[in-house]
């Protein structure tokens, strides 16, 4: 019987875009790579996905934005874990990010940005070295 | 202990934290769940187990809501597979809880089966104490669904609604699949299909002429995503739950469910120790290597290893 600590992750879709392939293609690889992934589905508001971190008690939070609003979106949902108390969250960001966002969003406290096109490999390897740090 | 005085002030982040320390298993998970033991057994605990697919999912969004319209405090555990490959899972049964999910006060859980047998997690009957212990009256939870007879799931629920199409094929397979051998209420949804009530009516007469109990088993037809056949549905487990207090062929169901439900668990933790404890030895490695070069057959590897784990004096 398993008595360890799995690495829980949400994949969430904040906003107003509706394509999701590539955030389901993410959260399928994670559970390849062992993790448990809960996935919010379409346009979900911060509220709602803060809510479900909460509730599912993940580790991890991945946003894959692909509207070009990541920068707001994502220091939105750094404002709302941590008055939820749940600051200590890894947040990661997945989509179409230029790299010249990415000092800003890691500023704001994402720990790792992987715009479409990264393998696969590389984001499930990042998780993990990050999780055995924790 | 803090957290479970958190947990009975009704703060969310705590029972969800709680939930996650009795599926890893910890001490003060199962200390907290004693603590919490004596504020639970008034809620109404109800599973809903089906094969993939059958609408387990939309059905329980639906039922969250119209408890919650006459003022249930409503929680769900949805359970979901593990892979057979791995520790990894999909848990997507919430993304069709998204009308319950705001609804405020709703609480919804996934969880991973991580491998336990019948339907559930280890950790789902502590995660339905949590639940309660937040103030919820009505637990919801629904079954990995893996459309064969889910045992666990009935050891837990006061009330167990199995759920069916009318793809199901027939007679026959369904009694191969043992899918009516638990179940205190037969839904047969998405009638808005061909064929569901002349479904309902094959199922609604093999269930008459197989009756076993006081309580005859309901068969409600259903369109769950049109929300059709809900509130029936709701008064068929309000009769069921009056049934389970007051019959005392009920009650009594309910304790031996429990005692089996530890013997199931018994039986995971147990192996897993043994395990721990054997596989490290020489003795351990030297079976398996005689069973690949086939000079012991299966059956004697069984018995050597057994001795191995539980050696007579
Ligand atoms: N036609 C029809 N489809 C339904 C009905 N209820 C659920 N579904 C669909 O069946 C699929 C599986 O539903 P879900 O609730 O996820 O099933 P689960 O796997 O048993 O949890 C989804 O596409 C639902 O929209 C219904 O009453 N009629
Ligand atoms: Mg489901």
């Amino acid at each position: 019987m398993e008595n360890k600590k799995n690495m829980k992750v949400l994949i969430a879709k904040p906003g107003l875009d509706g394509h999701d392939r590539g955030a389901k293609v993410v959260a399928q690889a994670l559970k390849e790579a062992g993790m448990e992934v809960v996935y919010s589905g379409l346009h979900r508001t911060i509220d709602q996905i803060v809510n479900i971190a909460v509730q599912e008690d993940v580790n991890v939070i991945g946003l894959s934005i692909m509207t070009g609003a990541h920068i707001p979106i994502t220091q939105k949902l750094f404002q709302k874990i941590k008055e939820k108390g749940i600051g200590d969250k890894i947040v990661f960001v997945g989509g179409v990010i230029p790299s010249r966002d990415v000092p800003k969003l890691k500023e704001l406290g994402v720990v790792g940005v992987f715009p479409g096109g990264t393998p696969l490999a590389e984001t499930i390897q990042f998780l993990q070295s990050i999780s055995k740090k924790g | 202990m803090e957290l479970v005085d958190k947990v009975l002030r009704g703060d969310e982040g705590s029972a969800a934290r709680l939930i996650s320390m009795i599926e890893e298993g910890r001490d003060e998970g199962y200390e907290a769940i004693s603590l919490l033991f004596p504020y639970t057994g008034k809620a109404h605990v109800i599973g809903v187990t089906g094969a993939p697919g059958a609408g387990k999912s939309t059905i329980v969004d639906k039922l969250a809501i119209s408890f919650g319209r006459q003022g249930g405090k409503v929680g769900i555990i949805a359970v979901d597979p593990t892979s057979a490959k791995g520790s990894g899972a999909f848990l997507g049964d919430r993304l069709r809880m998204r009308n319950a999910e705001k609804l405020e006060g709703v609480f919804i859980r996934s969880m991973a089966h991580r491998g336990f047998p019948g339907g559930i997690a280890k950790a789902t009957l502590g995660a339905a104490y949590v639940l309660e212990g937040l103030g919820k009256d009505v637990i919801l939870i629904e079954s990995v669904g893996s459309g064969q007879t889910e045992i666990q799931i009935s050891m837990i629920c006061d009330s167990v609604v199995t759920v069916l199409t009318p793809d199901y094929g027939d007679e026959i397979q369904l009694m191969k699949a043992g899918l009516l051998e638990i179940g205190d209420i037969v839904v047969m949804n998405k009638t808005d299909r061909p064929g569901a009530v002349e479904a309902a009516k094959d199922i609604e007469f093999y269930l008459m002429s197989h009756k076993k109990q006081h309580w005859q088993i309901p068969v409600l037809t259903v369109e769950a995503i049109q929300g059709k056949g809900v509130e029936d549905l709701i008064a068929a487990l309000k009769l069921h739950r009056t049934y389970t207090v007051e019959n005392s062929q009920g009650s009594s169901k309910k304790k031996e469910n429990i005692k089996r439900l530890v013997l199931a668990i018994f039986k995971e933790e147990f192996w897993g120790e043994t395990l721990k404890k054997i596989q490290d030895k020489a003795m351990f490695d030297d079976i398996f290597q005689q069973l690949q070069n086939s000079t012991i057959d299966p059956y004697k590897a069984v018995r050597m290893v057994m001795d191995l784990a539980l050696p007579t004096e």
